[in-house]
């Protein structure tokens, strides 16, 4: 990698504004950045270390908020906590899925949220492909096994989070400041398609920063389960995941969230399933449409067929866990 | 008196003819009565402890004052003529100290003529086209961005059967086969054979290509001291470095050191001279300073060779008993840019089943793709997994067990030469591996090919896992060879040296010649050391491959041990004044029933001021009216998740025989990784490249899926471990490559068993899996 100046951070505001200026990026783990630096697919004259912002290190808990995670607290932390793993299941499975014990210990939540795709194009310098500000996309008419099968337009590349649909299935929300923003989104609002103008995966621009993630207090009978499908047992990214929890009443869904990973740009939002699950019993029959709705409209390439497929069976399998370990309680 | 012999041996499929040198008295392997210390303990690795702290100076670790680093400019271009090169603004950045490129740096011809050290024309992507010599690495890495290169794009080819076609472009000026014509073996009549057959088989298996990813990767210090050249390489063979650098340099050998400690793997990808080593002599010599050069795990996977993928098309004949009558094997190999060591696909078929009429084709075909280089049993890998499916689909077709079939094809003489086999022990392999694994158990019900359903399996009462078995057996060289030659020295306080120059490549070679020594001499193995890994130092020992080191330098070394011992026992006998045949040496002591008490070798060797004790050996030649093999089964275990595809190796049941064991601790090592690389390979591991560009889009441990932990299954392993008594002195034969060898074809019978559909093409993943069950 090329040098760089390497500050630490002081306080929120003097990053935001250190953060503004022109080649300066912020790291915390770095475990994503790092890759991108070696790579020198950028090369950024800063870098603003955030891990000496002890504030957002911090993660608390209360019945009544529910769940507080600062931006810079590791995928470790979040797997080891007691309560993660007792209240919110899912993110604990998600945390635990990640990576490696290694690159979990550095790795923190803001920066798990705002990671790069791991597409092979955009990852390589030899290729200038549409999201590094090229022409074209190279996964379209080349090697697209890892790659979409939902949503895409001009890019291809998949959303590579494990935490992001888990706590989109959580509703979470995301603190986020910056020069001219102060406030709090929903983590589903984070995301956006990669556009035109806007060749990024994430709302934030430049000198924005996620400071916390807020995990609403579990609802009432809440079950959910957290399933990624990898190409080996560990170390990998998801070729497809499901987050999904559920709430029942009896043997009725009174609320269900479901969120895909490794299918789409962004994690993705299975809203048709969940409308069809809401309301009803479940049955077998039901898991099936609901996992047939998750990938509707799906445009598989030449090599990523199996995704959808793959999605349906983590789906049902999702659902039927959920249900199951209700009636095991 | 030296002696000058003839001799045949048989290397990684290929046999050749020529002469050695060996001397030195014939010793017999030990026999069963007689009572071993050392060989056969599991003597835990005599480096273990420097390797396991960071002490072990690797390659990677070497550090020389005023050392600069070299970081080589590649290919982006699969196929391409350099029509210029402009270095003149990397040459001004600051901290750079040479930039070595076809301009500036000697026209050295490369891999037998196929290229040049900077060759014009660049061939794939990743081909070397200059090398930047600077301060640090970072500073070379940013020069790296400011050469500028105008190439002039040539069509290329990455598809071998594309590059078969008369339209395809020409990948070597010779045309895209290697020799202008397939490599062929033939016995027996083929057609004959085919028309006694009741039933044939016919299939087309195609195998990816492999990356081997040693740990340590390829690279090179060069250290230049007047006109003498020193070299630290992460090679499989110092002696064949020296020579390549000697020649190509035009130096004399006594001018040229190679050295190698510690290594941290090459599985066959480092046995020959890279280009890095010349670079890094080229640029040590143009700065005067020493340069070192080590690959990146980007061009690692880019330049630094691999299992090259195959097309093979096989067919088989057979009565309805089973008895094989005729075998056909046509095979393609992607050999990538350059070749000189074409892999032998059609060697299990042409050795491992009894069957007269047997036809082998290969075709080694040049594309634009990074080039193959020998990888762990190559082409025995690749030709195994076709020829043991096929073997399977057979045994299923005549609804006959696949244990039975191959028992009843089992061949007692080596069909390529007409030679008994000194041992085989494939026999007792496959009924000790069948016993461990409960073979019988699990296919007897309900058919010979069982589909056994999990119940439960992951979800409720919904079934959604398969269970199946498989196994697949294996047949390999590993017989060693001469030259191989060492010295032991014994020092005057009762210690000894062994001096060898094989390499130590991770596997333990170390820790083995220590045993020998220390049986043969009689010395508590604390008191050996040995000295691998220096030209200069050393004595000629062969590359560290075709799982021959220990068959090879081992006898060498107890033979040198022997003649220490000998010369020993002559001045003890004067010194003590005892008869030389009443002498007897254990645990370092010389004791005599002459003697009151033992006494120490110390206490002789004390009194003879600085007498230096040298006792030489060499490799004695291969038996001539035998073949020397190595043999083993698996048997495998997996369940597959109908509904995601998934495959999990349960375990993994492996027997083999490779002759006398010497050391159960670093065997257990060689088997268990082979085993451990060969799911790799039959599960996740291969190369992409990207098909419009000709680039490696996997170059990374991320995207290249090796296992990891959670991958591995259960392992039991057993050898049949019986001497070899007509291999060598030792009764022992390789087992760095066997075990390798028959894994991906066991577990891919055990998942054709599982779905009860095959699926022909390696690797097997989900993708392949859902297809196959018709869910995409």
């Amino acid at each position: 990698m090329r040098s760089f100046e390497h500050v630490n951070a002081l306080n929120i505001q003097t990053t935001v504004a250190l953060l503004s200026e022109p080649s300066t990026e912020a790291i915390a783990g770095g475990t994503d950045l790092l890759g991108e630096l070696k790579a020198r697919l950028r090369s950024p004259q800063r870098l603003v270390n955030l891990k000496t912002l002890s504030k957002l290190r911090e993660i608390r808990y209360s019945p009544r908020v529910g769940l507080r995670l600062g931006a810079l607290v590791t995928l470790a932390e979040i797997e080891r906590h007691p309560v993660v793993q007792e209240r919110f299941p899912i993110l604990a499975q998600a945390a635990s899925s990640a990576a490696t014990p290694q690159l979990r210990h550095m790795g923190t939540i803001g920066g798990n949220l705002c990671q790069k795709p791991r597409c092979w194009y955009y990852r390589n310098k030899l290729f200038h492909c549409w999201l590094k500000g090229g022409d074209i996309c190279f996964a379209e008419d080349g090697e697209n096994k890892y790659h979409a099968i939902l949503g895409a337009d001009r890019c291809h590349a998949v959303h590579p989070s494990d935490l992001a649909p888990a706590l989109i299935a959580l509703d979470a929300t995301v603190c986020v400041v910056g020069p001219e923003v102060e406030g709090e989104i929903s983590l589903e609002e984070l995301y956006t398609k990669p556009t035109e103008r806007h060749r990024r995966m994430t709302i934030l621009g430049p000198g924005e920063l996620i400071t916390e993630i807020r995990v609403p207090p579990p609802k009432k009978n809440a079950r959910g389960v957290y399933l990624k499908a990898m190409e080996r047992g560990s170390w990998s990214f998801a070729l497809v995941s499901v987050a999904a929890q559920m709430s029942l009443e009896g043997e009725r869904i009174t609320d269900a969230r479901i969120a895909l990973g490794g299918v789409a740009a962004i994690p993705w939002r299975a809203r048709e399933s969940e409308r069809l699950l809401v309301g009803q019993e479940f049955s077998e029959e039901l898991a099936e449409r609901a996992a047939e709705a998750a990938v509707a409209g799906a445009q598989p390439l030449r090599d990523n067929g199996y995704k959808v497929p793959l999605a349906k069976s983590l789906v049902k399998r999702a659902l039927e866990i959920s249900i199951r370990e209700r009636s095991d309680m | 008196m030296p002696k000058v012999i003839k001799t045949r041996t048989e290397f990684e499929g290929h046999v050749f003819e020529e002469y050695v040198v060996v001397e030195g008295e014939g010793l017999s392997a030990w026999d069963a009565q007689t009572p071993l210390r050392y060989i056969g303990r599991q003597i835990p690795r005599t480096d273990g402890p420097e390797r396991v702290t960071g002490k072990a100076v690797y390659t990677f670790d070497v550090q020389l004052p005023g050392m600069l680093y070299g970081k080589i400019l590649r290919s982006p271009h699969p196929h391409a003529r350099i029509k210029s090169i402009n270095t003149q603004r990397a040459e001004r950045l600051p901290g750079v100290r040479a930039v070595l490129s076809f301009k500036n740096a000697p026209k050295l011809s490369f891999r037998q003529g196929q290229t040049f050290l900077f060759d014009e024309i660049v061939r794939y992507v990743g081909d070397e086209v200059a090398c930047v010599i600077a301060d640090e690495e970072e500073i070379a890495e940013d020069a790296l961005e400011l050469i500028e290169v105008e190439y002039e794009r040539l069509p290329f080819v990455l598809d071998p059967e594309e590059a078969l076609r008369p339209e395809a472009p020409n990948v070597q000026p010779s045309g895209n086969l290697l020799n202008g014509k397939p490599d062929i073996y033939e016995r027996g009549d083929l057609d004959r054979g085919f028309s006694q057959a009741d039933l044939i088989v016919e299939r087309t298996f195609r195998t990816q290509c492999a990356l081997h990813n040693c740990l340590e990767t390829h690279g090179s210090v060069a250290l230049w001291e007047g006109d003498a050249l020193t070299v630290w390489d992460s090679t499989q063979h110092i002696f064949g470095v020296r020579a390549g650098l000697a020649q190509l340099l035009g130096l004399p050998l006594h001018k040229v050191r190679v050295i190698k400690r510690y290594m941290g793997g090459g599985f066959g990808s480092k046995n020959g001279l890279g280009k890095y080593t010349v670079i890094a002599a080229l640029g040590a010599k143009a700065t005067g300073r020493p340069v070192k050069i080590m690959l990146d795990r980007h061009e690692e996977n880019l330049a630094a060779g691999n299992r090259p993928s195959t097309i093979q098309h096989l067919k088989v004949g057979a009565r309805r008993d089973g008895t094989l009558t005729a075998l056909e094997l046509k095979a393609i190999v992607n050999a990538g840019a350059f070749c000189t060591w074409p892999p032998s696909v059609g060697g299990p078929a042409r050795q491992l089943y009894l069957c007269p009429n047997v036809k082998t084709e290969q075709y080694t075909v040049f594309t634009n793709t990074g080039p193959l280089s020998a990888f762990r049993a190559p082409g025995y890998v690749e030709g195994t997994f076709a020829l043991e499916s096929l073997m399977d689909e057979l045994a299923h077709e005549l609804k006959i067990d696949p244990l039975e079939l191959r028992l009843k094809n089992y061949a007692e003489i080596d069909q390529t030469t007409g030679r008994p086999y000194s041992t085989k022990g494939l026999r007792e392999a496959y009924e000790r591996g069948a016993k461990l694994f409960g073979w019988k158990a699990l296919t007897s019900n309900p058919s010979p090919v069982a589909h056994l359903r999990e119940r439960g399996g992951a979800v409720g009462e919904r079934a959604t896992k398969l269970r199946g078995v498989g196994m697949a057996s294996q047949i390999w060289s590993g017989n060693g060879m001469p030259p191989a030659y060492a010295i032991v020295k014994i020092n005057p306080d009762g210690t000894a040296t062994v001096v060898t120059g094989t390499q130590d490549i991770g596997t333990g070679t170390k820790t083995v010649l220590a045993q020998i020594a220390a049986e043969e001499l009689g010395f508590p193995i604390e008191k050996i050391s040995v000295e691998i890994g220096d030209t200069q130092l050393g004595l000629y020992a062969p590359l560290s491959a075709g799982s021959m080191t220990v068959a090879s330098v081992g006898p060498a070394v107890r033979l040198a041990a022997h003649e220490a011992r000998q010369q020993l026992l002559d001045v003890a006998a004067q010194v003590l004044e005892v008869p030389r045949e009443s002498l007897a040496i254990c645990d370092g002591l010389l004791s005599s029933p002459a003697l009151k008490e033992a006494v120490a070798i110390k206490d002789v060797l004390e009194k003879l001021e600085n007498f230096m004790i040298i006792g030489r050996g060499a490799r004695e030649p291969n038996p001539e009216d035998v073949a020397v093999n190595t043999f083993g089964a698996q048997f495998a275990e997996v369940t597959v998740d109908t509904e995601t595809g998934e495959v999990k190796v349960e375990r993994i049941v492996a027997v083999h025989d490779s002759g006398r064991v010497i050391n159960p601790l670093t065997l257990s090592s060689q088997i268990e990784g082979g085993i451990i690389q060969g799911l790799g390979y039959a599960l996740f591991e291969q190369r992409v490249v990207d098909r419009n560009t000709g680039v490696v889009v996997n170059d990374n441990l991320e995207n290249y899926k090796l296992p990891t932990a959670l991958d591995i299954p259960e392992i039991v392993f057993e050898m049949v471990d019986r001497p070899d008594h007509r291999a060598n002195n030792l009764g022992a034969k390789g087992v760095g490559e066997p075990p390798i060898i028959p894994t991906a074809a066991a577990i891919a019978n055990a998942v054709a068993n599982a779905l009860g559909i095959r699926i022909y093409e390696l690797p097997l993943t989900r993708e392949k899996i859902l297809k196959a069950l018709k869910r995409v």
